[in-house]
């Protein structure tokens, strides 16, 4: 009888056996991690008694008063902005520019297709050499036109360093913009551009007036599913810098990470991680609720 | 948008000028891959130039192609990387199947069950997509190295179908939810159970779905690479994590490197080319359908 019950169950219409193996999962991979890294955020690893000690406020208030945390996040907002923008406004542009049936249209879009599916450890590598200063082909580019100083390599240079990764976040991204802006185009009717052109709009205008609006929706995702990644950025600064020179290429990731890893400083490692999740959680809630997007 | 001759012939041009400003860098790095050191190292750099080689992808592969056609040599030399290859392979696949298991299993029941709570509970899924990855990687360490989990498959394959789930679940309930409910209504009419229906009816109708799900999260697993830097010392890693260890205090093996990472694009490639049809829902997490 029991055997038929619990048979009856597992078959039935409860959601519960479907979703159980990922309740399981979730809950074994992100709340219980969740959980370890806020009570580890009150001990420190003592390294003389090689055992972990409740130290109470001590890395939160460390976290305050670091210059090093306020400079990642600056660092790291100003990576996540400047490329949000850059891969928006290029992707959109190119988008338009593909948004053709002509010869050969397909294959173009195909061949974009190509940056994304490289792991972004390698595009780090590819562009390290690129912009090596003494035979990347970048750097050779750029100065034989004389935009940089042979003795400033690029990726060596506080000022240029980060510049030198974000060509290759958005050489990597911006393709991943173009399709998803180039999907939302192709579903747009036709009807508003008709009457537009009867009307005898600009081009401009059409797009500032009709597409924008009507496109909307797919921006928002688009800029909700990259931001999340622009804001764990980590990879790229990883291996082409390591957060150099100085801390001018320090992201929040690489910095959590490096306080655990390099610096054997768990306690702090985990109260960084805490804030980049936290940051990361109400900014795309709030943006979520504000651009109103559902799944 | 029809124009004339001229416009429409100028639109063709940037378009193929734009796409091969994109295409460049992987053009330079596979031309790497088949260069000389010394091709390598030349200034002003070598673009077209230069006598191709198969030494990088020989070293990197052990597999020699010389005169007396493909030869295999295993082991050897610290950049011989074929076993790096293997491992990625199987921690790809296996999370991949993994994580295609657990969420056709919860998306269904997202997206055909009415129940207290549903909303939220997608909106959970969703944000753990948001969780940084040194949030879950840094006492995932711990656990790991308590459970004996570092450097094993099991310990990759699972933190890897967790990172790829949240995508999965979302992704197969759009799928799901494509196909009309009204097809399970009547089947459970008919006195089927609804694991039968989901198994006999609705599984084989979401299967370009579950192809588009599976070539996403062989993708992210296969460039993923916090975790396995992170969960992985000496006896197991994988090929995003393999390529920084071309640098070494002689100089950079920028050759071997490079051909390992181009090799590494080709099946990457060849599966999302399969799947193109379902790309953009997959890269939005199933919230645009094409």
């Amino acid at each position: 009888m029991r055997v038929a019950q619990a048979r009856r169950f597992v078959i039935s219409d409860h959601p519960l056996p479907w979703l159980l193996p990922l309740v399981a999962i979730l809950l074994v991979f992100t709340v219980y991690p969740l959980i370890y890294n806020i009570w580890l955020s009150f001990h420190e690893f003592v390294p003389r008694r090689r055992a972990l000690e409740f130290v109470g406020t001590e890395n939160w208030v460390q976290l305050w008063n670091d210059t090093r945390f306020w400079q990642s996040l600056v660092i790291t907002f100003t990576y996540f902005a400047i490329a949000l923008v850059f891969e928006l406004v290029l992707g959109m542009a190119i988008a338009l520019l593909l948004d053709s049936d002509g010869f050969g249209f397909g294959f173009l879009r195909g061949v974009l297709t190509m940056t994304l599916v490289i792991p972004p450890a390698i595009v780090g590598m590819m562009y390290l050499l690129m912009e090596d200063p003494q035979f990347g082909v970048i750097s050779y580019l750029l100065q034989s036109i004389g935009l940089l100083n042979p003795n400033n390599p690029i990726l060596a240079t506080a000022s240029t360093a980060l510049a030198g990764v974000l060509v290759a976040e958005i050489w990597q991204w911006t393709p991943f913009m173009v399709l998803i802006f180039l999907a939302g185009l192709r579903a747009l009717p036709p009807e508003p551009y008709e009457a537009a052109m009867i009307d005898g709009a600009s081009s401009f205008q059409i797009f500032r007036r009709i597409t924008l609006p009507m496109m909307s929706k797919v921006i928002a995702i688009a800029v909700l599913v990259r931001g999340i990644d622009l804001f764990r950025v980590f990879d790229y600064v990883f291996v082409m810098t390591s957060g150099g020179p100085g801390a001018s290429t320090y992201s929040l990731s690489l910095y959590a990470w490096q306080q655990t890893f390099s610096f054997v400083k768990w306690g702090y490692g985990a109260t960084l991680s805490l804030v980049t999740l936290v940051i990361i959680l109400v900014i795309a809630n709030l943006f979520i609720r504000i651009a109103k997007v559902k799944w | 948008m029809n124009g004339s001759f001229s416009t429409r012939m100028l639109r063709t041009i940037a378009a193929w000028v734009v796409v091969a400003i994109f295409f460049f860098p992987i053009y330079y790095w596979t031309s790497v891959a088949f260069k000389h050191g010394n091709d390598i190292f030349n200034r002003p750099p070598k673009l077209f130039a230069f006598t191709p080689t198969f030494d990088n992808f020989q070293k990197v592969f052990g597999i020699s192609l010389g005169s007396g056609g493909i030869t295999v040599t295993p082991g050897g030399g610290n950049f011989y990387m074929a076993p790096r290859v293997w491992d990625s392979i199987v921690i790809a696949t296996l999370s991949t199947v993994l994580a295609v298991a657990i969420a056709t299993l919860a998306a269904y029941a997202l997206s055909r069950m009415n129940f207290r709570g549903r909303h939220s509970f997608v909106g959970w899924v969703l944000s753990t997509r948001m969780m940084p990855p040194v949030a879950v990687a840094v006492p995932m360490f711990f656990i790991y190295k308590n459970f004996g989990l570092i450097d094993t498959y099991t310990g990759m394959v699972l933190i890897h179908a967790l990172m790829n789930l949240p995508l999965a679940v979302l992704l197969m309930k759009s799928f799901f939810d494509d196909i009309p409910s009204e097809i399970d209504e009547s089947a459970i009419v008919d006195g089927a159970s609804r694991f039968m229906i989901f198994r006999r009816i609705v599984l084989p109708m979401a299967k370009g779905g579950i192809a588009a799900t599976a070539v996403l999260c062989f993708i992210f697993s296969w460039t993923e690479f916090l975790f396995a830097l992170t969960l992985t010392t000496t006896s197991l890693k994988t090929v995003p994590v393999v390529s920084s260890t071309f640098v070494t205090s002689i100089g950079t093996a920028w050759g071997n490197m490079a051909a390992l990472g181009a090799a590494s694009i080709i099946p990457a490639f060849i599966f999302i080319l399969l799947v193109q049809k379902h790309l953009v829902r997959g890269l939005t997490m199933g919230s645009l359908k094409q």
